[in-house]
Formats: C-alpha cells, structure tokens, sequence
C-alpha cells in the first residue's frame, strides 16, 4: 500500500483543480514527481508543492493499492477523486465542488462538508460524505439526461437541492434532510432518505424507487396513490414499517415509485 | 506573394484535371500560370492536390446554432481543445464554438460553407456569427418557403412582384440565394398542424407547395440567381415520402434555366431524409433507387445527401413540425423557436445508433444514393451538419465511399444492424469512387452547383484555396486501406485560403477572417421600390415586432463581404 499524505500549508483563494490528482494516474509516482505537478488555478498552474507538504510512504503496484489523505480544510479544492477507478481517497475536512465526479470505482470519504455537484455522473465506487452536501450531488451534467448510473453515494449529513437529478441507476442513502426535487428526471436506481424532504421529490420521474422515512413538505401532483403496504420489499431490500406507495410522474407517464412512511406522513392519507 | 506548389498530383474536376502531376502556382492569393524565380516553393511530391473543399449544406451559424449551444452544454464539454499560440480554445461535438466549426473545415481542407438556412428576421445575428468563424468564406440562404409575402404572391401567381421581393430581400440580409424548407408546413406549425406532401394547402394562406416551389423557382430563374431554388421537402424523415419528393422535383420539370454559371434548376437538400419507402417504422425500407433513378433520368435536378455518420448528434431545421414529431419519438429535449411571419424551428438531440434497425437503415440509404446516382456532379456530400452527424466526419464518409470492402466489412461483421441487407440494396453494390470522384462529391460539384467561378477549380484566376493531402496515388490503395483515407482527409498536409497557408500538417498555424459571400441583383430596382412601398412596407409595419430600420442588415455585419452582381435577366 502506498499512502500519500497532502497536508496544506499555504490556502488559495482562487479553487485548485485535482481531477489528474488520482490513483490512476499517480500510482506510480514519487514523492518530487507530486510535488513540481502542476494543477490548474484559475487559468494558470503551479505547482502541487507551493500548497501542500506532501509525504509518501509505501510503494503501489497499481491504483488499487493507493491510499490518499487530505489533512485539513480543503474547500479550495475541486473536482477531488474525479474520475478515479480504484484505491481510496479520505479527506479530513471539507471539499469543494465536483468531489468524487465521475468516479469509477475506488472509495472516496469526506470527513466534513462538500460543496456542489458531489459524485456527479458515478459509474461506480463508493462516496461517503460524513457532513453535509449542498446541490446536485449524484446528479448529471447540465443538459445532459443520463445521469448516475451505478455506485453508491452514502450522505450523513443533510443534502442540498435535486439529490440525485437524472438518477440512472446506482443507489444514494441520504440519512439527513434533503432538500426540494430529489430524484427529478429519474430513470432507475434507489434513493433511501432517513430524515425528512421540504417538497416535491421525484418531479417528472419516469422509473426507479425513492424512499422517504421522515415527513414530506408537500407531494407533487402528477403522483397517484396505490395502497399502503406493510414491511414492503423496495429495490431488492426490505423495509419494516407501513409505507404508502405512489406511482408517477403521471405527467411524463412515469412509473416511478414514491414510497413515504406511513406514521410521519398521516396527513396524506 | 508568389508560391508554387510542387508535383502534387491534382485533382480538379472543374478543369477536367484527373490525377495530373503538375504544379499550381499562385500570386496574390488568385491561381496564375507562371510565377518568378523568387516563388517560395511548397514541395508536395505525390500528394494529392485539389481545390479547397466547397460544403453545399451545413448549419454552422444563425439562431438555431446558438439555441443549441445554449440548451445542450453536455454537447460544449465534448470536443474540448486547449487555446495555441495561433487558435482560441474549441469546445463542442455536434454545435462546436464558431472558432472550432472554422477550425475544424480548415484541418479538413475545406475553404467554403454555405449555412443554408437563415430566417431573414435573424439575418443580422448569423451575420455576427459568421463574423466570429474564421478561415471559411460562407454564403448564407434565407428562408423564403414560408415567408408570408411569398405565400400571398404564390397564391396570385404574381412572379414578377415574387422576383422584386426576392431581389430587395436578398439586399437587405446579405443573402446569396433561396431557400426552402417543408413549403406552408412550417406556416401550418403556427397552426399546430403541418402539410402533407405538396398538395396540401397550408392553413389561411390557402396555398399549397407545389404553388410555393413552382413561384420561387420561376423567380429565382427570371432574376437568374447564380444558384438554384435550395429545396428542403415536405415529409422529412417519414415513411414512405419519397413520392412527395419526385412531385417536389418533377414539379419545376417546365421551368427554363436561366444561368449560364450552373446546370440545375432545382437543388433538392438531404435527399437521404426524403428517399423513404414503406408506411410505417416497422416497415420502412429504402426508395433511393427510384429516387437515383429519377435524378439519374432529370439532369435539371442536383441534390446533396445528408449522410447519417451514426453519432450522437443535434437535429435542427426549420422544420418546426418535423422536429416535434422527432421529439415525441424519442423523448428527448426539445426546442421550439417561432420566427414571426417567416418560418419555424426546432431542435431535438438524437443518438443514431449503429444497433437501430432504422438509424443502420438510414445510414445505407445516404450510401445508396451516392453510389446509385450514375453522374457524380449530380451529388453532394454533406451530413446535414449536425442533423445526421457532424461535418467533422466527412472523412469517413469519404472513406466508406472508396472502399467497397469497408461497407462490406461493416455490414458482414454486424457494426451496423442487420436490417441494412433486407431493407436497402447497398450490400449489392460495388462501387467505389475514385479520387475524381470524390473531388467532384466535395469540392468542384458543389461549387457549380452555386454558380460559383472563382473557387471549387484549380484555373488560372481563381483563388488560391488549395488543399493537399497526404495521400500517394500511386502508391496508396484507398479501397483497402480506408483508415489512411480517413486520417488524410481529416487532417490537411495544407490548407491554403486566399494564397495562404492556414493549416499544415493538419494543424491550423493561421487565422484569417472570413468572407461572406451575397448576391446583388442590378436591374430590378425599380420594381423592387414599387413592391418594397406599395406591397411590402404597409404590412411589415402592420405584422412585424420589429422595425424595417432595425431589421435591414446594415455593412457593418459583413466587414469582409464578397458581392456577386447578376443582372436581372440577362
């Protein structure tokens, strides 16, 4: 195992660029081909050294045997872990925008916040955010209509707005609140809430599972009640407890499913 | 400053040059017959000359381009190339920024594009945007076919007072010539309806197609505009219109040519969206052989193709019906833009896939249509950029078209689906261009078919766009080897524009502005003032949001224009 340590010691106003920062990329190098690398800043680029002590222990055959440790404040420092397909990234602070986009596989942890678009497009791996996220985590690039399609995205903070936009298969555990239209324009894949959601989830949804244990703000109109079932079986999991069962976005024809938990929703019924 | 190209081996059909080792030589950015000692040489010993690349139909500027910049950002981040010392930074795949679009038909060797539909109301901002692609001279074609004055005087039959309209409007959006799209559909779009084949007539107007094709093309013949009416049908892309397609051409069968600069009286565009036989999806099947066959038996009829390239692409036209029909198949995106008393757009995303019985199906029916018209300078190629794929892939195209063994290879292993054997012929045939062949399909037809003299041809007199390609004609088998065509065509030895050297080994090491290219009628002023302030003007002010001041394309927006003077009648 290969453990490389990035501990700051100069703060930049203007974001750092990490996505070619990776174990992908970098399993290979040693301790001075990290330091002169430059990353992007605004439109320039220094070099890794001018913001980081680094230190390097152990050797990695590939990118599975790498570990990476961010000590400290990072909310300077986008795009961390994008792109990765193996080996593990841990973060002792919190990120900004972009964290763990586009992963592959590999594990990213957050031990703090992260900002913005976190685990955008995942085809893979696991991202855990142990603070809060803000905005279209597990969501898709703008315009695009493919989004997330596979890994697993756990937040055990509370999440910003449109949690898991275009959501194409993969599975995100919220276990805060979230925010309005979590799983909007969603095809496939499973969303598990523990805490309560402000408004709308699964706005225009055309297939796949939300599931909220807290209380709903307000329901969409295109949902049509289906029944309440008990100790249901969502998404190949079991769940204990009454749930009422939606199906929709009727508007799109979608046949997407809204399950909400009996007891904490009893004003719907 | 004076060059000469050496022992290139050129292609210039126009001249009836075929695979000649010989030199070009060039002063001052026009072609010329002897040069001094002190010409700098440029040895290209064995390559392949030809005359820089002419594109009869792509859409590379105006409202819609910007539409789909603005609505599909996930296309901007594809294609994305950092700024050199020469070129600003690219983005996009399907609608590249407009200096990636110059860029690109540089490294291709291409020298002009023709942007084939601008609705006369946004004339002014496509102008501004041809303003920012550099390297590509482009002529514009506004939108007439749905245009209400041309309606009213279809439907009266008022060709003379058509042809003073057409001659004021193409001075007043700098354009070049006419052109059509799905005639009183996209008028019925405003209705929320559409026309079925060319009978059919348009809602209020009262009028029909064939009145619509028949004026405009007797207008455009009595100004004798250097090209033709530019024809987009009705019925594009559904099963079984190729006969609205054979009535759309065989309509204008009577009407005289009045150009000495072209051959064609009618240009029917992406004809590969029009040769569909069948009722429905399940049971569409290819018509290009009858509609090769009719082109084959008209030589007043010239079309270019609209080869689907089997990308994730951007549709958009003027259309505006077409386009919803699209949408509601297959769920994606759509935008809709309503242009006043002109025409109608929309833009869908699409992404044809190799698998897609119908997309595999589409893509053979463009290579049927190619290689079943016998006369080559009855055809274009073009992709309808980006509506059946981005013009970025015209090498490919090009290298399907040499190689037999490449479609055959595509077609036997399953890269394309399997319904390419049953429902198209293009598995039967053999052909394959040649070099010649290819000059003509991209470059020297093309540009007769606009009527242009002074590009397309290697002559003494014309510019100096010149592209060379790394390609040994004696040496090289294009038929076995279509991965070398693919990469020679798509990435210039040089391109030379105007006497200068913009690309070299496929890099752009120079930028310069381009020209647009409009045509000017002398001869019709009078009538064109009796029309503009008895008919014109009262209802423009009556319909239009917008005032005939602010609407007129002042000089400004053309800071490098290229005027082609025809005089009316003659």
């Amino acid at each position: 195992l290969k453990e490389i340590t990035f501990v700051p010691k100069k703060f930049s106003k203007i974001a750092l660029e990490f996505d070619e920062v990776i174990p992908d990329e970098i399993f290979n190098w040693n301790k001075s081909d990290i330091e002169k690398f430059k990353v992007p800043v605004g439109n320039s680029r220094f070099p890794i050294s001018n913001y980081f002590d680094v230190k390097v222990e152990g050797a990695a055959e590939g990118p599975e045997e790498v570990k990476m440790v961010f000590e400290g404040d990072m909310g300077r420092l986008k795009y961390i872990g994008c792109g990765m397909s193996a080996g593990q990234i841990t973060v002792n602070g919190d990120v900004d925008l972009q964290a763990g986009a586009e992963m592959k596989g590999g594990s990213l942890t957050i031990n703090g916040n992260a900002e913005s678009y976190a685990g955008r497009e995942m085809k893979g791996g696991a991202l855990t955010i142990n603070g809060n996220v803000r905005e279209y985590c597990g969501a898709t690039y703008i315009g695009d209509w493919r989004g997330v399609s596979g890994g697993v995205i756990t937040i055990n903070g509370n999440a910003g707005k449109q949690l898991g936009e275009c959501l194409s298969g993969g599975e995100i555990y919220a276990n805060g609140n979230v925010d309005i239209l979590c799983g909007i324009h969603m095809t496939k894949g499973f969303i598990q809430i523990e805490g309560d959601v402000t408004q709308w989830p699964g706005g225009q949804m055309k297939n796949g599972d939300i599931l909220i244990k807290g209380k709903l703000g307000s329901l969409l109109e295109g949902f049509e009640f289906e029944g309440i079932y008990t100790d249901p079986e969502v998404d190949g999991k079991e769940f204990t407890g009454n749930y009422i069962k939606y199906i929709g976005d009727i508007g799109v024809d979608g046949k997407g499913r809204l399950w909400l938990n009996a007891e904490k929703n009893r004003d719907l019924l | 400053m004076e060059y000469i190209v050496k022992n290139g081996i050129v292609y210039d059909p126009i001249n009836r040059i075929n695979g000649e080792k010989k030199d070009i030589m060039f002063r001052d950015g026009k072609i010329v017959t002897d040069v001094s000692s002190d010409a700098k040489e440029i040895d290209v010993t064995d390559k392949v000359v030809m005359p820089a690349g002419v594109d009869p139909h792509a859409h590379i500027a105006g409202p819609k381009l910007c539409v789909g910049r603005m609505y599909r950002p996930e296309d901007e981040r594809k294609g994305v190339v950092a700024k050199t010392n020469v070129t600003r930074a690219e983005t996009g795949f399907s609608i590249p920024s407009c200096p990636a679009t110059g860029y690109r038909y540089s490294r291709m060797g291409y020298g002009t594009v023709v942007e084939p539909a601008v609705p006369p109301l946004e004339a002014k901002h496509t102008h501004e945007e041809i303003i920012s692609i550099p390297n590509i001279d482009v002529p514009t074609l506004p939108l007439f076919g749905n245009n209400w004055f041309v309606l009213e005087y279809a439907k009266q039959d008022n060709i003379e007072d058509l042809a003073a309209f057409i001659s004021k409007w193409l001075k007043v959006t700098k354009g070049y010539g006419v052109k059509l799209v799905n005639p009183c559909g996209s008028e019925a779009w405003g209705w929320g309806m559409n026309v079925h084949g060319i009978d059919d007539p348009a809602p209020y107007f009262d009028v029909t197609a064939r009145e619509v094709i028949r004026a405009l093309a007797q207008a455009n013949e009595m100004l004798g505009l250097p090209h033709s009416i530019h024809v987009h049908p009705n019925d594009l892309g559904h099963p079984g219109n190729y006969p609205t397609t054979i009535n759309t051409l065989d309509c204008v069968k009577d009407i005289a040519k009045n150009s000495k600069v072209r051959d064609q009286t009618i240009h029917c565009t992406h004809m590969q969206y029009h040769s569909y036989d069948g009722t429905n999806w399940r049971d569409f099947h290819s018509a290009a052989e009858k509609i090769a066959d009719f082109v084959n038996k008209n030589d007043y009829v010239t079309i270019d193709v609209g080869q689907v390239t089997l990308d994730e692409t951007t549709t958009m036209t003027a259309d505006g019906p077409m386009e919803y029909d699209l949408h509601t198949l297959n769920g994606l995106k759509w935008a809709n833009k309503d242009i006043e008393l002109e025409t109608a757009s929309g833009l869908v995303p699409f992404i044809y896939s190799r698998k897609n019985p119908v997309h595999s199906t589409q893509w053979a029916i463009g290579l049927e249509l190619f290689l079943l018209i016998d006369d080559p300078w009855q055809v274009s190629l073009s992709t309808d950029n980006p509506n059946a794929g981005p013009f970025i892939r015209y090498p490919r195209i090009i290298s399907w078209l040499m190689s037999n063994k490449k479609r055959m290879d595509m077609i036997e292993n399953q890269y394309v689906h399997k319904a390419v054997e049953k429902k198209s012929s293009l598995a039967t045939i053999d052909r394959e261009f040649d070099l010649y062949d290819i000059a003509i399909v991209t470059r020297a037809g093309a540009s007769k078919v606009y009527g242009f003299e002074d590009r397309g041809q290697l002559g003494v007199g014309a510019n100096a766009d010149i592209a060379v390609y790394d390609i040994n004609p004696n040496v090289d088998d294009p038929s076995n080897n279509p991965d070398l065509v693919e990469k020679a065509f798509g990435n210039a030895l040089y391109t030379i524009k105007d006497g200068e050297i913009l690309v070299k080994d496929g890099e752009v090491v120079k930028v310069k502005p381009s020209h647009t290219l409009w045509t000017n009628v002398v001869g019709f002023e009078d009538k064109e003032q009796r029309v503009f302030e008895e008919n014109i003007m009262p209802k423009f002010t009556q319909y239009y949001t917008v005032k005939f001041e602010n609407y007129i394309v002042h000089d400004q927006y053309l800071p490098y224009p290229t005027e082609y003077k025809v005089y009316a009648s003659k």
